[in-house]
């Protein structure tokens, strides 16, 4: 098998360090505070860096960015007293190229999503594209899937290579690594040295367990479909919303929400416009100026939470806008359960009052 | 901007300088606005319908609909009712300021697909901006149309925007059926709702397209006061209005169950509407 | 003896509903629950596990327009209790619309840290307290790890253990014993240097997400949907991804908290990100202390400080 390459443990730092060079290398790091919460960092030397638990955050950050400028502006008086805007507009800027290296194969399948999305829909986002176009992903094949962790019931498994371009495969000493893809091929040429017939053996073990290792009941896509059945339940959306704080913990974690804000900030006479994160959840996401509010309460904020995953998005995209991670509930100061609740918009018996 | 440009650039405002300010009513100004860039001049088109974000640099963005007609280039005009931060900002510029357009963004009237019908435009408040669009490019190709009756309606007579152009449109032989809710000292049209004057006024369905737009309570009856004169939901067109950001179909603020009214919107016919979940 | 099942019985024709706590997705989460239908009341849980504080849901989110003659029942830790007196002294919540089941407590568990004092790694099927010890069963066996080593960092500064304020009590648990500093982290992050206290923060925030699940989270944070961290009129806080605009956001926060926060520590524990935000508060509650003697949420009839002003006062 020419496609396949390994690096062991001791060597997992200068790759990487050596990747670095030619791109930005985004890994999971546990952090001081955080021992057990990793989250993506650009790869530094001397990091911690840690794949076993999966990092609280996904690596979406890494093709749309928390906070991002689109544009400067600039305003002045002119003699006649008019206000005189000039824009200062750079292309999407020349991006640096980036890796993620050792996201979950949930993460690599989140990017798809928004492949969806920012590529694929009326308009092509630009920024996503220039990131996008030179962006690898590697993902690593998951060691421990939790309670929390649902891939399965979204179509996917553990040791998905769907949307990655290099699978890593953790084995004894080290990592074997397959490349899936062309330009995942051309990433394998970083990495001189051969797996060892055992270790070959190891990999394929690993990875079919792994394979299996997720029960997370049957798929969701078919309770999906009574979507429009209980949209106008109120009391349906309101019992199973009832407990949620309205936070932004779920959507800021997703690796497949990309819902965001447009503000101008501004200091003097310069300022940008500015795309940041926004949440579907917050109460102002869809207040209006006149005090119209489409969706004025949790009940009907969590609904279209819901039907953009699993009714809206799998229209449009032919596939949820969901990967299963479990991020969303997993870290719910709450617990929400969103799965919980597609599973019950097929239940005919009424579990509300 | 070209379609083309605007696809390349979708976030990418072009800078457009205000000519002309007209104060409609006492909360609604009309911009008048030529383009900085020549060739943005050039290239510039639309559908009558489509909508444009409108930049006041430093506080942001939002969504108005294009309110001249595609058919007079010598200007692009957009009227704004104050009611949030954008609007409280654009309503303190001043001619010769320059504001950021983003357009055409979303869809248009079916234009092409009216013509050889009777018309009926039901307009209420600032919602009679949309309508403008399409009624002036009516108005520039009158032969192509049969009867074209307006019902537009206001609070009062001081809130009806357009007020200056009403004989310009009767002697373009436009049906003009002006109301307002309550009795005003020197008003001599008609008094009170628009759907209950629709209801009065009563024309034919036969061979006609409605298109209407004003608050969502209006359209509401207007839609009910519709089908009760044996108009079909294919006869029937309506705006919608939603929080926008992006204009693009991203940002996840306008949507109506899978419908984006950035860009399947702003203009639904009947049957549109009742296929989409109830969320407005 | 009263269980938690018995007691919520006795009190049940008083109540229109109660706020408790029911089993999560796996038995290390429980969420809460609200219960509206007697044959729900064998639902209700109560252990260490249960670490919401439910009086965020009082002055929000919920409502009972409906029966006023009836009241809301509500299962209160400590701290819990503490929120809901802080509620009651802000006029926010009405006592006598309060039925309110106190829980002693022998402080909440940590999840990574007990993720960490774990040496099985199998998928948690069952948790258990008994002596002191939490004992978890998974696919692996069952092991048995000491309370006090997985507690939250709220709980080893708990001063309330046994609740302040409650109709009813009910004593599973053992209360954990008021510690010799409760303000001992604080303390100890005080002590540092200005650059160390300054580098530390600059690390902590620089995580933020700006989910706003802190505030989401407070009881006491009760005008969040319209916050000034969202508000572009006036405009307090860009949006931008910067740790100064995170630690205005933060600091924010806690000076509308100074002398009402009471410790109940749901800023922390909703952080997704574990930032200690609640070192911030806490600093706060220190200074109230300090300034008035005033320690919130432990007196219904007491006026908070900041919401009463005496020209007489100086020295502030």
């Amino acid at each position: 098998m020419n496609n396949a390459s390994f690096v062991s443990h001791a060597e997992l730092a200068d790759l990487l360090r050596r990747l670095s060079e030619q791109a930005e290398v985004w890994v999971p790091t546990r952090q001081a505070m955080t021992p057990h919460r990793p989250m993506f960092r650009p790869f530094q030397a001397g990091m911690d860096l840690d794949f076993q638990p999966m990092p609280v955050t996904s690596a979406k950050g890494v093709l749309f960015p928390q906070g991002e400028e689109l544009l400067k502006f600039r305003k002045e008086k002119s003699l006649s007293e008019a206000t005189v805007t000039t824009l200062l507009w750079e292309d999407p800027a020349v991006f640096r190229p980036t890796i993620v290296f050792g996201c979950r194969p949930c993460d690599a399948r989140g990017f798809l999503v928004f492949d969806r999305a920012f590529l694929q829909g009326s308009f092509v986002d630009p920024f996503y594209k220039a990131r996008r176009d030179k962006n690898l992903v590697v993902s690593m094949v998951c060691p421990e899937p939790d309670a929390a962790c649902f891939c399965g019931a979204v179509g996917s498994h553990p040791a998905d290579t769907e949307g990655s371009d290099v699978q890593m495969i953790p084995v004894k000493e080290g990592y074997v690594l397959h490349g899936l893809t062309e330009k995942g091929q051309e990433f394998l040429k970083n990495v001189e040295n051969t797996p060892s017939q055992a270790q070959q053996e190891e990999a394929r073990q690993v990875w079919t367990s792994a394979q299996g290792s997720v029960d997370s009941g049957a798929s969701l896509t078919d309770d999906a479909q009574h979507f429009f059945k209980r949209f106008a339940d109120t009391a349906f959306w309101r019992f199973h919303t009832e407990r949620c704080l309205s936070c932004g913990v779920c959507t800021y974690l997703c690796p497949t929400c990309y819902c965001f804000t447009l503000t101008d900030e501004t200091n003097g006479v310069h300022g940008e416009r500015l795309r940041s994160w926004d949440a579907c959840m917050f109460h102002h996401f869809t207040q209006e100026a006149s005090g119209h509010n489409p969706r004025p309460t949790k009940a009907e904020r969590f609904r279209n939470r819901v039907g953009h995953k699993f009714s809206y998005f799998p229209e449009k995209h032919g596939r949820f806008a969901c990967c299963g991670c479990g991020r969303c509930l997993r870290h719910c100061p709450v617990g929400m359960d969103i799965r919980a609740i597609v599973r019950a918009l097929g239940e005919s018996e009424e579990v509300h009052d | 901007m070209t379609r083309t440009q605007l696809k390349e650039h979708p976030y990418r405002p072009h800078l457009a300088v205000i000519k002309e300010i007209i104060q409609e009513t006492p909360t609604i100004r009309t911009f008048r606005l030529t383009w900085k860039d020549p060739a943005v001049s050039a290239h510039f088109s639309f559908q009558p319908g489509q909508v444009g974000q409108l930049s006041a640099f430093g506080v942001g963005e939002s969504t108005f609909v294009i309110n001249s007609p595609p058919t007079r280039r010598e200007y692009l005009q957009f009227s704004v009712m104050r009611t949030g931060e954008v609007t409280r900002a654009l309503h303190q510029l001043n001619v010769g300021d320059t504001v950021g357009v983003r357009a055409p963004l979303g869809n248009s009237f079916p234009y092409t697909s009216m013509k050889g019908r009777d018309i009926l435009f039901i307009g209420g408040g600032i919602g009679m901006a949309p309508l403008r669009t399409l009624l002036l490019t009516m108005i520039d190709n009158r032969a192509d149309f049969g009867d074209i009756t307006v019902i537009y309606g206001a609070r009062s007579p001081e809130d009806l925007c357009y007020r200056y152009e009403f004989d310009a449109w009767r002697a373009a032989r436009v049906n003009l059926v002006l109301t307002v809710d309550r009795e005003f000292p020197g008003w001599t049209e008609r008094v009170g709702f628009v759907p209950t004057i629709l209801a009065e006024e009563a024309p034919n369905p036969y061979n006609r397209v409605a298109i209407t737009c004003g608050p969502p309570i209006m359209i509401k009856f207007v839609l009910a006061g519709l089908r009760e004169l044996g108009y079909e939901d294919d006869q029937i067109y309506t705006t919608l209005e939603r929080r926008m950001k992006c204009g693009i179909g991203l940002c996840g603020r306008c949507n109506i169950g899978g419908t984006y009214v950035c860009v399947d919107g702003p203009v639904f016919s009947g049957t549109a509407l009742r296929a989409m979940p109830p969320e407005l | 003896m009263n269980t938690l099942q018995s007691i919520v019985e006795s009190i049940w024709d008083q109540v229109d509903v109660v706020l408790g706590w029911r089993v999560g997705y796996d038995p290390l989460h429980p969420v809460p629950t609200f219960v509206r239908d007697r044959k729900d009341i064998a639902s209700l849980i109560w252990n260490p596990l249960c670490a919401p504080n439910l009086s965020v849901f009082l002055a929000k989110f919920f409502r009972t327009a409906s029966q006023r003659d009836k009241k809301i029942g509500i299962l209160a830790k400590g701290c819990d209790s503490r929120s809901l007196t802080a509620l009651i002294q802000e006029g926010l919540v009405d006592r006598d619309r309060l039925l309110i089941v106190g829980l002693t407590c022998p402080g909440t568990v940590d999840p990574d840290a007990l993720a960490a004092a774990r040496t099985q790694s199998g998928p948690i099927t069952a948790v258990a307290f008994a002596n002191g010890m939490v004992e978890i069963t998974s696919a692996d066996g069952v092991e048995c790890v000491p309370l006090d080593r997985v507690i939250e960092r709220r709980c080893q500064r708990c001063r309330h253990a046994h609740p302040v304020l409650y109709d009813v009590v009910l004593h599973d648990f053992e209360p954990r014993p008021v510690p010799k500093d409760p303000f001992a982290h604080v303390e100890a992050l005080e002590n540092q240097s200005l650059e160390a206290r300054k580098a530390f923060w600059l690390k902590e925030l620089e995580r933020c997400l700006r989910c706003y699940a802190c505030r989401n989270a407070c009881p006491l944070c009760v005008c969040q949907d319209h916050c000034l961290a969202e508000s572009r009129t006036p405009k307090w806080v860009t949006q931008k991804d910067t740790v100064a605009d995170k630690f205005l956001f933060h600091m924010i926060h806690t000076l509308h908290l100074a002398g009402r926060c009471t410790e109940c520590g749901e800023c922390e524990r909703a952080c997704p990100m574990k930032i200690p935000v609640g070192l911030l508060k806490e600093k706060t509650a220190q200074i109230a202390m300090d300034l008035w003697h005033y320690e919130s949420g432990t007196d219904p009839g007491a006026r908070p400080p900041l919401l009463s002003y005496d020209a007489s006062v100086t020295g502030i």
